[in-house]
């Protein structure tokens, strides 16, 4: 018989009195069943339901008391919000939602515990065991990483002059963080694992390359970073910088799993064409995890990018095949410094578009983008076919002429993309799509282009208050425009500026509308 | 159905002022039929103070059997580069024939169906004002599908100046993309899409 894994989060309270009333009853618990201990249904995380399956559960219960008798007031309403969301990206990567439940019960409803617990098993065998696979850490052999030695040389860190240009330009330092770009360079020349730069601000710093922008020497120093975080990453780990408790990064991981079938394209609207047999795909990235994750807090709809991008490419008469069992791109995990993961999900996407004959791959996020088009190839992945960006596509069309625009009501400013900044070719693009769609109604902000102000997080790694103090400054420089729409590239800089515009005190000045440049093209094209 | 590309004669008058290889133009869209698409092809030219900075015309007869007078009086398709050009000749142009346009440079009537395309603009953002004529072709390629486009760019490329063969044959190409966009949006236009459905 197959090994089953369940568990019960029990809370404290109702529920933990039901479960032992039940034991001293007599009743022998189905062996399958684990239980933990929790002092309230309110405190466990996506993150920590999530993190259950990701180490190998086919069925998790949370066990709380029935709303209103919860010891602590809104633990109960809490967790219903954890679990749905939860219960959808289960959905997304193609589980039975029904695996997670929550269930509330009185401490005295024995025999309703009872009968959930022998349902519960009953169903989780029924669905069979999850086809997730307990992702171990499987971190990269000491001789994979790297010594310090090599990563210095690699990136010519060893010529750093000491000058602090990176320091006095990086966004973080100026918003007043104790951090140096040139302070972790020196302490990684000095090779001090126990350094407070190696132990924790290379966590910090967002990749953002604007240092990498201003350094003399040259210095990639998102790279360098990059390596460095493989590298601590391999000899102990950097979870404890991942924000929202590692979410993302398990979710990541868990998308390794090769028996895994996605469902992420399944909500599709149906006006919207796809055709199996083309050469071209549209690689969506992240977006219906994120906005599923955010729905209650951001309501952030970065799938929108998606669907726009597809609608415009039907606009174009291109229907394009999706990857039906797309996995991230893994971008997140490299970033996080977990490059064994990163190279598992490479492979399995690489290996699943070689074989449906795909000739190029167009995709709407920056850092899919980027991964794709560099990262595979720099870390050994051969791709063997074009990647596009969406406004390659659109400029290309465009250019062709016969379309024009309908000027949006709104005056608009632009948030660059650190990592659509990191190609020379696609830099100016956005600006030229945008003169394109009204050249009268766009204001820069203070910092652009390549000394754009970045978004504030990067990766899900290391966000903390001064993050947030940089989106602050951010989200001024948008306000001082004078514009009322602040034009994004990239899923993730939504996200974060839109968490900023969150804060309690400070919020209302620095609420603006945030759309996708793909969506203000898909509103405003038109035939001429 | 006679559809003007299935037509087998056509008449075809282009026409603008010295300078913008207006004869060079109907010269290419003659030898593109003759020697491209074998069929047969003439080609008058109007010389005299127009070709130092006035209306100048090139008038080219494609057909399927031998032509017997090249000249033309009221022509099937009619390419104009500059506003002079459209006022002199558009009453002669057949109730039913093609008007070709370069938008910045000829304003026609409000109610004249045209095919207009920047094609001056578009050759100086490509760095030369002269290949404005190139991308004229490019564009009545597309639209009026009087000759192939093979017969086209393999005119283009033994017409030009040596040297210039690529840079001329992307100028073709952009008006051709231009024109076949144009009526791929006309199409959507007539089915009832303007923009993207949302
Ligand atoms: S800018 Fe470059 S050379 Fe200057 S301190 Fe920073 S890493 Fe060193
Ligand atoms: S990459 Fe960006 S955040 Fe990191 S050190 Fe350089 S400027 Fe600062
Ligand atoms: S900025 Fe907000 S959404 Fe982004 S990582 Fe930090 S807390 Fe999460």
């Amino acid at each position: 018989m197959e090994n089953y894994k369940i568990i019960l989060f029990l809370c404290n309270w109702g529920a933990h009195t039901a479960y032992q009333a039940l034991q001293d009853q007599g009743y022998r618990v189905p062996p399958e069943i684990s239980t933990v201990r929790i002092p309230c249904t309110g405190r466990i995380s996506k993150a920590l339901l999530f993190k259950a399956f990701e180490m190998g559960a086919d069925g998790v219960a949370l066990v709380g008391c029935k709303p209103g008798t919860c010891r602590y007031g809104v633990g109960t309403n809490s967790a219903i919000n954890f679990t749905d969301d939860t219960r959808e990206i289960l959905a997304f990567l193609g589980l039975d939602k029904d695996r997670l439940q929550l269930v509330t019960f009185l401490p005295d409803e024995v025999d309703g515990l009872r009968n959930f617990l022998e349902m519960f098993c009953d169903e989780i065998r029924s669905f069979g065991k999850s086809s997730l696979m307990p992702t171990h850490k499987d971190l990269i052999k000491d001789d994979q990483a790297g010594t310090f030695a090599e990563i210095l040389a690699a990136h010519n860190a060893y010529g750093c002059q000491d000058c602090g240009k990176c320091t006095s330009s990086c966004p973080l330092a100026l918003t007043g963080k104790q951090f140096s770009p040139r302070a972790i360079a020196g302490a990684v020349i000095a090779g001090d694992m126990n350094s407070k730069e190696i132990v924790e601000d290379i966590w910090s710093c967002l990749t953002c390359g604007i240092c990498y922008a201003r350094c003399p020497s040259g210095v990639n120093f998102p790279d360098f970073i990059c390596d460095i975080r493989a590298l601590v990453k391999s000899k102990d780990d950097g979870d404890s910088h991942q924000a929202h408790g590692g979410f993302f990064q398990s979710l990541m991981r868990s998308m390794t799993s090769p028996e895994m079938k996605t469902d992420r394209w399944s909500r599709l609207p149906k006006d919207v064409k796809l055709d199996d047999k083309s050469k071209i795909l549209f690689f969506g990235g992240c977006a219906p995890y994120f906005d599923t994750f955010f729905r209650n807090h951001l309501g952030v709809r970065t799938t929108d990018v998606l669907v726009d991008s597809l609608r415009l490419m039907n606009f174009f008469d291109v229907a394009p095949a999706v990857l039906k069992n797309e996995r991230c791109c893994g971008h997140d995990l490299l970033w996080s410094g977990d490059r064994e993961n990163f190279l598992k999900l490479a492979r399995l996407n690489i290996a699943m578009i070689a074989e449906m004959g795909i000739e190029e791959v167009v995709t709407a996020c920056p850092e899919c983008y980027r991964t794709l088009a560099m990262d595979y190839q720099r870390f050994g992945v051969d791709v063997g076919f074009k990647v596009t960006h969406i406004y390659e596509f659109l400029e290309q069309e465009i250019d062709k002429g016969a379309v024009t625009f309908n000027p949006p009501e709104k005056a608009m400013t632009f948030q660059d993309s650190c990592r659509m900044n990191s190609f020379d070719a696609l830099k100016d693009l956005p600006r030229k799509l945008i003169n394109r769609i009204s050249p009268n109604q766009f204001e820069e902000m203070k910092d652009h282009k390549d000394v754009s102000m970045c978004c504030g997080s990067s990766a899900w790694t290391g966000c903390d208050a001064y993050s947030k103090a940089m989106q602050v400054n951010r989200l001024r420089q948008a306000r001082e425009t004078g514009s009322n729409l602040m034009v994004t590239s990239c899923p993730k800089c939504q996200i974060h500026l839109q968490c900023a515009m969150e804060d309690p005190f400070q919020g209302n000045d620095l609420k603006m509308e945030v759309m996708d440049l793909t969506s203000v093209i898909r509103q405003t094209i038109c035939w001429e | 159905m006679t559809n003007t590309n299935e037509k087998n004669r056509q008449e075809i008058i282009v026409t603008g002022f010295g300078g913008q290889g207006i004869i060079l133009a109907g010269r290419i869209l003659g030898q593109a039929a003759a020697l491209g698409d074998s069929k047969e092809s003439t080609l008058v030219q109007s010389y005299g103070p127009e070709s130092r900075g006035g209306a100048c015309a090139a008038q080219v007869i494609i057909s399927e059997d031998i032509i017997q007078y090249p000249y033309i009086k009221t022509p099937d398709l009619l390419v104009c580069m500059s506003q002079s050009a459209y006022d002199k000749y558009i009453d002669e142009l057949k109730p039913d024939g093609i008007l070709l346009t370069d938008q910045d440079l000829v304003k026609p009537a409000e109610d004249r169906d045209c095919f207009s395309i920047p094609a001056t603009r578009m050759a100086e953002e490509l760095g030369r004002k002269m290949m404005a004529n190139i991308i004229m072709i490019g564009f009545t390629t597309a639209v009026a599908g009087v000759i192939s486009v093979d017969a086209a760019k393999e005119a283009v490329t033994s017409s030009v100046p040596r040297g210039t063969e690529k840079m001329n044959l992307q100028a073709f190409t952009k008006g051709y993309e231009y024109g076949l966009s144009k009526l791929k949006g006309r199409a959507k236009k007539a089915s009832g899409q303007t923009g993207v459905m949302a």
